[in-house]
């Protein structure tokens, strides 16, 4: 099944291309601010690259986030209107599971992190590594870097995008041996996991599908921290 | 040609279907007002996330009420330009998508251009050129429109738009959220003369306004009946208020269409559906014999059909987006 993957959580537009495990293309584009203007361009060029045109893809992923929010509102927003409007199906896939895709030749538990904005913010998420394939364990953790040590009991492998920096702190903080690898959630992660899922009959209702932010807006979070206090 | 029109610049996510730049075939608008009430105005973050949600079905809603599909869409229209930037962003990606995927042309909108289209889309017979004044709780303009798509700034407000004093009068008065259509309610059992209240810059030469010494001037009038324990008139204060800005509103208007000679004006945005500020506009603009055209009561409020009108007559111009179309939240409105 060829599918096209995309994410935009990060300061990148992630745009890749497989045919089942098969990597066709798998671009990482610088993006910023411009991470909309850029998005359809990129998802064109890195289908050139793999001698394929739209009409020839059968499915789509996206990155869920969760990463910057206005960035995977452009990611999520794309990937479920082309697939509304080609008619093909489309899979979520959590980015920190795309992570910790990326990093699944690890022997060890890997820790997927995501900085999340502000300084030593996290999201991050503790995945098994098994056969080829990655199955997360226990929940979401969003919270500050040092708080991961509850998370961790054992030899870990952190990946991710600052992992060398987050490691070091757990390393200081508990004295666990932490490795890191550098690992981004690649436009092909996504196609190859929403591959996987596509090909076991579970897409995603394309016009609920949404982002998968793992935080509350503050104004919400304040509203519902005011009620409690009230009621 | 069968225009689709996305609209998610602040509040409300709207998709239209407009054939030819005239006929509404659907619009449909999910509103947030729900999220609004809540939190007493609009948090750009929340507003983002919704939009998020509802693109999908407000978009597949009005393919359906207008018996269509997206093979049949010629052109997506989408607000591109002017207001909140996480909202703005949700409609092009989207807009952008079904362009890419479906060959379509695709054109960014001045959500302030939408506004001057609903007038378009309610009257085809509107003549050019005329003033506009288009207003709502982001902007105030006073617009001399010489032809579709050609316009020239006249004045805009230096501090808050008109919504903007009654969201916010409204609120100082314990009342409900949007305060335009509430004190509008509540000005119809008030007395309009029960306080003089100042109508700022009215007789100052420029066509600009200012609101917000206004708002003062309400404030303290509410809050010197406060300090002497007398009764709260709340229904007068709600009418008096009205009338000078309504005052201010049509006198700035009467003002322009004399410096430019014309002989019609239209008054759009959320705040034209004032049924004071109409009924005002209509009495004064009969006396000096000007025609004043409103929009339709649906196309006041942001809506998507005002941007699918506007994209069509843009395209008509030449005038087309390519894939790289981003967002401006806040660039002024050309033509
Ligand atoms: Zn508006």
């Amino acid at each position: 099944m060829i599918v096209l993957g995309i994410d935009t959580s990060d300061y990148a537009n992630a745009v890749g291309v497989v045919d089942g495990d098969k990597v066709l293309a798998d671009a990482a584009y610088a993006a910023k601010t411009d991470s909309l203007e850029q998005i359809l361009a990129n998802i064109e060029s890195t289908l050139q690259s793999a001698g394929l045109g739209l009409k020839d893809i059968e499915g789509i992923g996206v990155g869920l986030g969760p990463g910057s929010w206005t960035g995977i509102r452009v990611g999520v927003t794309v990937g479920k209107m082309l697939a509304f409007s080609t008619g093909k199906p489309v899979a979520g896939v959590p980015t920190l599971e795309a992570l910790a895709y990326a990093a699944r030749r690890e022997s060890s538990l890997i820790c997927a992190v995501i900085s999340a904005g502000t300084k030593d913010t996290v999201y991050a998420a503790l995945y098994r590594p098994e056969s080829g394939v990655v199955g997360r364990i226990g929940e979401y953790y969003v919270g500050d870097v040092k708080g991961l040590t509850a998370l961790l009991s054992g030899p870990a492998v952190m990946a991710g995008n600052g992992a060398q920096a987050y490691s070091r702190i757990i390393r200081q903080e508990s004295g666990m041996n932490i490795k890191a690898v550098e690992a981004a959630p690649g436009g092909a992660s996504i196609a190859c996991l929403a591959s996987q899922r596509l090909e076991r009959g579970e897409k995603d209702d394309v016009l609920s599908l949404t982002p998968l932010y793992l935080k509350e807006s503050t104004a919400k979070a304040f509203v519902n921290k005011y009620k409690s206090r009230h009621t | 040609m069968l225009v689709l029109g996305i609209e998610t610049s602040c509040d409300e996510t709207s998709a239209a279907l407009v054939a030819d730049g005239k006929a509404i075939l659907s619009s449909t608008i999910a509103t947030q007002l729900d999220l609004l009430r809540k939190y007493g105005g609009v948090v750009p973050e929340i507003a983002a996330r919704r939009h998020t949600e509802l693109i999908g079905y407000v978009i597949q809603e009005a393919l359906d009420t207008a018996g269509k599909t997206l093979d049949d869409i010629e052109a997506v229209a989408v607000t591109s330009k002017q207001g909140l930037i996480g909202c703005l962003l949700v409609g092009v990606a989207a807009a952008k998508s079904i362009s890419y995927s479906k060959q379509v042309p695709l054109i960014g909108v001045h959500h302030i251009e939408g506004h001057i289209f609903a007038n378009r889309l309610s009257h085809p017979d509107l003549p050019v050129p005329h003033v506009c004044l288009t207003v709502s709780g982001g902007h105030t303009m006073l617009l001399y429109v010489e032809n579709d798509c050609q316009y020239t700034l006249l004045g805009t407000t230096l501090d808050d738009a008109a919504g903007e004093a009654f969201d916010k009068i409204a609120k100082f008065l314990g009342l409900d959220f949007p305060g335009g259509p509430v004190i509008d309610k509540l000005s119809r059992q008030g007395d309009r003369k029960a306080f003089n209240f100042p109508r700022p810059m009215i007789r100052s030469k420029t066509l600009d306004f200012s609101f917000s010494g206004l708002k003062t001037s309400v404030i303290n009038a509410f809050k010197n009946k406060v300090a002497r324990n007398e009764a709260l008139p709340l229904a007068d204060i709600a009418a008096s208020f009205q009338e000078a800005v309504v005052d201010v509103l049509v006198g700035k208007t009467m003002r322009a269409a004399e410096d430019r000679g014309v002989t019609a004006v239209s008054v759009t945005g959320g705040v034209s559906a004032n049924s004071r500020l109409r009924q005002v506009f209509e009495e004064t603009c009969k006396k000096r014999g000007i025609d004043v055209f409103f929009p339709n009561l649906s196309l006041c409020t942001d809506n998507a059909a005002m941007i699918a009108a506007a994209g069509y007559a843009r395209m008509k111009l030449g005038e087309v987006s390519d894939l790289r179309l981003n967002v401006s939240p806040n660039v002024p409105l050309e033509g």
